[in-house]
């Protein structure tokens, strides 16, 4: 179905005015301009999960992988070498690329849990290059001296540009999501074999959207590093990737705004938590509470219907699974 | 010589114990088509019980802790595996879930140390090469069970229904084969096996808390080598991860011994049997 200019935009167009809302309110305030850019960056984040996982049906642990290259690499440009953070943004968006391209073409000829599995491997092997790194990534001391963008130097400037950011990346995946390629991608995802018949190079256009979303969370790892000017090997782990996970299934993997619902609502939260190793408690709970009630997150749910008609379910006695699930 | 004969036993050692941990991984998948990241945390969950409470009121009880948390991903994974809603990428998330939950836990109530017992003192030399009481204790109780779930599984009705649903759940309910009960009761298996490996990391290596993801991918590494689909195989895959391992951490300088076995999981994942299925979604 081709929808309209105006209708692919809605979403990014939505949250351009909720930021445009609520921007007067925060100006002046640390605290919250603080939080906002970081609420910002976790919506990175999460749209990425999104994407990979809500899109192309690709269960990604490497989220922060993918985030703490993008972290590193301008980090290692600017705070090393002196060079402009722009060159940092190029390589924060390429080098995620590089990884997760050929990581994706090497598993996924088409079984996305293996993929999960070695993304999982990749952030595992990603954490221990970068405290064996030495005085390149700075080993277990981490890297501080990151300089803070010279056109975003002041908070609100800073919150202006992750926002902007944020809503331009939703309005360049909503229009590849209702491109052929975005359809291509979800017939691949659900069944690969038509998406065969239909012409689609299903690996290729997998690996492809894979890659894409890794970029997306090397953009996240840019703005992260910039804004907190320290860059250390517990900055970006793979509970970070669990916590955006979270966020995105919480909104709605498969929506554009429910990561940026779920990365704000997390964010916040997380704010009246207590200590942080009972935290992975309470989001481990969470997630299996969200995928128990709402699988499709809170955007994602269409909650009169699901009320109207939550007596008539019945379950069937066996499950009938379709063998391209089984096999995967 | 000596030294490589020593190392190669105690990859075996290991091995063994990650063999124990690939069957609940392939025996999950051969029946439900769904992969539970959360084995390696129901293990973590059993050394820690067991070493807290310890003798063999602990074993029984970590084994009992870890039976009861398969049982809770058993429950989510069935949930969520009901027709109409998602797919089994979504189950795994679950079980990833209930890990992070798991690993929590731990860190919480039994705190950041490592957590070993030994039982034996004293080692034997045979050929030169120091072995423990211990690893003979290992591999008997591995044998064993090894023994016990080929019986279960290709000797018993209970087995023969286990393969059927595996093979055609639809197939399988038309004949009156509780579908759904078989496989909960696969996940209780496998949380049985993984309390047991548990109880045996306890008395060999130890563990802390953030070992569960470590084992869960040495399980899954163990389970994919010669095959997924035969449960039986992964004996065989975890003897080889065990060895990578082992000699990985003899030879190869610092920052590589961690690394290093999972890069070899990788490669068989990128050229084993897994990956072999073309670009059919599986319908081959």
């Amino acid at each position: 179905m081709m929808l309209r200019m105006r209708d692919r935009l809605r979403p990014a167009f939505i949250l351009f005015i909720i930021i445009a809302a609520l921007t007067p309110l925060i100006v002046g305030k640390p605290f919250w301009l603080d939080n906002s850019i970081l609420i910002a960056v976790f919506s990175l984040m999460a749209l990425s999960v999104g994407m990979s996982y809500g899109q192309a049906g690709i269960l990604s642990v490497a989220t922060a992988g993918f985030a703490s290259v993008g972290a590193y690499a301008t980090s290692i440009v600017t705070a090393h070498y002196g060079l402009s953070p722009l060159l940092g943004l190029l390589l924060a968006i390429i080098l995620p690329m590089l990884l997760g391209y050929p990581m994706a073409r090497a598993i996924t000829r088409l079984s996305p849990m293996p993929l999960s599995i070695a993304t999982l491997l990749l952030s595992m092997v990603l954490e221990i290059a970068i405290r064996e790194g030495g005085d390149f990534t700075g080993g277990y001391i981490g890297l501080s001296g990151i300089p803070n963008l010279p056109f975003a130097s002041s908070l609100e400037a800073m919150h202006v540009l992750s926002w902007s950011i944020v809503v331009v990346v939703i309005a360049l995946y909503a229009n590849l999501t209702h491109s052929a390629i975005g359809r291509a991608v979800k017939t691949a995802r659900h069944d690969p074999l038509r998406a065969t018949a239909d012409g689609v190079d299903v690996p290729k256009i997998l690996a492809s959207y894979f890659a894409l979303s890794a970029a997306v969370a090397g953009v996240a790892g840019w703005l992260y590093a910039h804004h907190l000017m320290y860059m250390g090997p517990d900055s970006l782990t793979i509970h970070v990737s669990i916590k955006t996970m979270l966020m995105t299934v919480i909104g709605g993997a498969q929506t554009f705004l429910g990561p940026v619902l779920g990365a704000a609502f997390l964010t916040m939260l997380t704010l009246y938590l207590p200590a942080s190793e009972a935290q992975g408690m309470i989001f481990g709970a969470t997630l299996v509470f969200v995928l128990l009630v709402t699988p499709r997150g809170i955007l994602g749910t269409d909650w009169l219907k699901l009320l109207s008609r939550s007596k008539k379910r019945e379950t069937p006695i066996a499950d009938v699974t379709r063998t391209s699930e089984r096999t995967a | 010589m000596y030294e490589l004969m020593e190392f190669v036993v105690r990859g075996a050692f290991l091995g063994v114990i990650y063999g124990l941990l690939a069957f609940p991984i392939s025996l999950v998948f051969a029946t439900t088509g769904s992969v539970d990241l959360a084995v390696g945390a129901y293990t973590v969950l059993a050394v820690a019980i067991a070493w807290a409470v310890g003798g063999p009121a602990g074993i029984v009880f970590g084994i009992a802790a870890a039976v009861l948390s398969s049982a809770i991903v058993g429950f989510i994974s069935m949930r969520l595996n009901r027709p109409g809603t998602f797919d089994h990428i979504t189950a795994v998330l679950g079980t990833f879930g209930l890990a992070t939950f798991l690993e929590s836990f731990i860190l919480t109530v039994y705190g950041k140390d490592p957590m070993a017992r030994q039982m034996f003192d004293t080692f034997w030399d045979v050929l030169g090469v120091r072995i423990s009481p211990q690893a003979l204790i290992n591999i008997a109780v591995c044998l064993l069970l090894l023994v016990a779930l080929y019986v279960l599984l290709y000797r018993t009705p209970f087995g023969r229904m286990m393969r059927a649903s595996a093979i055609n759940p639809l197939g399988a309910a038309l004949n009156g084969i509780p579908v759904q009960t078989i496989w909960f009761c696969t996940y209780l298996l496998g949380g049985f096996l993984a309390g047991v490996a548990g109880i045996l990391v306890l008395y060999t290596t130890g563990a802390d808390y953030s070992t569960g993801l470590q084992l869960t991918i040495s399980g899954f590494g163990a389970a994919i080598i010669f095959g997924m689909n035969s449960p039986l195989r992964g004996f065989a895959g975890g003897l080889v991860t065990g060895l990578v391992q082992v000699l990985s951490s003899a030879y190869l300088p610092g920052g590589w011994v961690t690394a290093a076995p999972m890069i070899f999981i990788f490669v068989v994942l990128a050229l084993g049997p897994m990956n072999r299925i073309a670009a059919t979604g599986g319908r081959v």
